[in-house]
């Protein structure tokens, strides 16, 4: 944790308003990414954000510095997140017209069975990620969207490397179960014969 | 092969995310140019990752966030403007005089002081304001005094015996 980090938690934990303006600053795109990737929906991606806030404002002197100040907004975020699709998952009625789907930027290109294709999609990986428990729920958000290392999922998370590794296979095993007849359409048609023509996902990146 | 994609499996998850050594990689990516369902494998774990990741930053492209900080704040102000029930108990909590060490043994001798008095005020005791002198008479032996209290309805007849000692009987 950098100087001026220190310093800006050191003033919001007395108090300081402003402190938390340049914290939310810093954070507030992270804390929506892991709220949207949980609740998959704008209204509740955005009350989360402001929840965590203000929640961060009165907890912050509990912060004591042991780990490092993301790890502990991420798990204050996720553990928000996760309570709030709680409550919310038995009132929501998940529909393709439903508020706060993903609605395409550029409506004009994409022909409306695309767009129909990409919401019914969309829908699906919200209904499943449902299903996942809320570890694994939490596992794969803070790696494929947050693209945490095993190690700060595992600060995140207050759990063990083993533990992260685990939740993120299992939880990746359930989702492809879930969404087999998507999962593999992507790959129809391309040529998997010349390896030298694949450009593998995981390989060094320069 | 299928040894080899047992014991590769195990790693594929690992190597997708980047979380192997250099030696792990060059294990991995060695099997994979000669395994289309390791390779396949490969590639379903990152469409995976993609149904999980692309809508999340397409909504974070389209979100304004300044609103969001100003509701923020304004609950924040809200959380902490206090009932007019809270001001007072707040003042008086920290007023000294209203300490518990001081304010109860205050009450309690106002209560102890307020009993006492009410048991002066409210006892019943002759007033001889309202008596009026009806008749004084001396006498070589005695003096007598006569007079009534209008509101009781008594007479007292006060016979001075010696000028030092004095008997009254009603």
């Amino acid at each position: 944790m950098d100087h001026e980090e220190t310093e800006m938690i050191s003033r919001c934990q007395q108090g300081d308003q402003e402190a938390l303006k340049e914290i939310f600053d810093k954070y507030h795109k992270k804390v929506y990414r892991i709220a949207y990737g949980v609740v998959r929906q704008r209204e509740g991606a955005l009350d989360i954000v402001q929840e965590v806030f203000i929640k961060l404002f009165h907890t912050i002197k509990n912060f004591k510095g042991r780990s490092r100040f993301y790890t502990y907004l991420y798990r204050m975020t996720m553990n928000t997140a996760i309570d709030h699709a709680r409550k919310t998952g038995k009132q929501s009625v998940s529909s393709l017209d439903a508020e706060g789907s993903f609605e395409p930027s550029d409506s004009v290109e994409k022909g409306p069975e695309r767009i129909l294709l990409q919401k019914e999609l969309e829908e699906r990986v919200k209904r499943a990620m449902d299903k996942l428990p809320a570890e694994q729920r939490a596992a794969l958000i803070f790696r494929d969207v947050e693209g945490l290392s095993y190690q700060e999922m595992a600060e995140a998370m207050g759990s063990s490397i083993g533990t992260v590794m685990s939740r993120l296979h299992y939880g990746r095993k359930r989702l492809q179960a879930l969404l087999k007849d998507y999962v593999g359409l992507h790959g129809q048609g391309r040529d998997s014969s010349d390896p030298k023509k694949q450009n593998l996902p995981g390989s060094k990146k320069e | 092969m299928k040894d080899s994609c047992s014991s590769i499996s195990k790693l594929l998850e690992r190597y997708f995310d980047q979380e192997v050594t250099d030696k792990e990689r060059v294990l991995v990516e060695g099997h994979l140019h000669g395994c289309p369902a390791c390779r396949d494998a490969l590639k379903s774990l990152e469409e995976l990752s993609t149904f999980i990741k692309v809508p999340v930053e397409e909504a974070i492209q389209k979100e304004d966030f300044p609103w969001v900080w100003q509701k923020i704040e304004r609950e924040i102000r809200l959380q902490k403007k206090l009932t007019w029930w809270q001001s007072l108990r707040s003042w008086i909590d920290i007023s000294p005089l209203f300490r518990r060490k001081v304010w109860i043994p205050a009450v309690a001798t106002v209560v102890v002081l307020l009993f006492i008095t009410a048991q002066i005020i409210f006892k019943k005791t002759p007033s001889y304001a309202d008596a009026s002198v009806v008749e004084y008479v001396e006498s070589e032996t005695d003096n007598v005094m006569v007079y009534q209290l209008e509101k009781q309805k008594v007479t007292v007849i006060w016979v001075f015996d010696e000028p030092a000692k004095d008997q009254t009987t009603s």
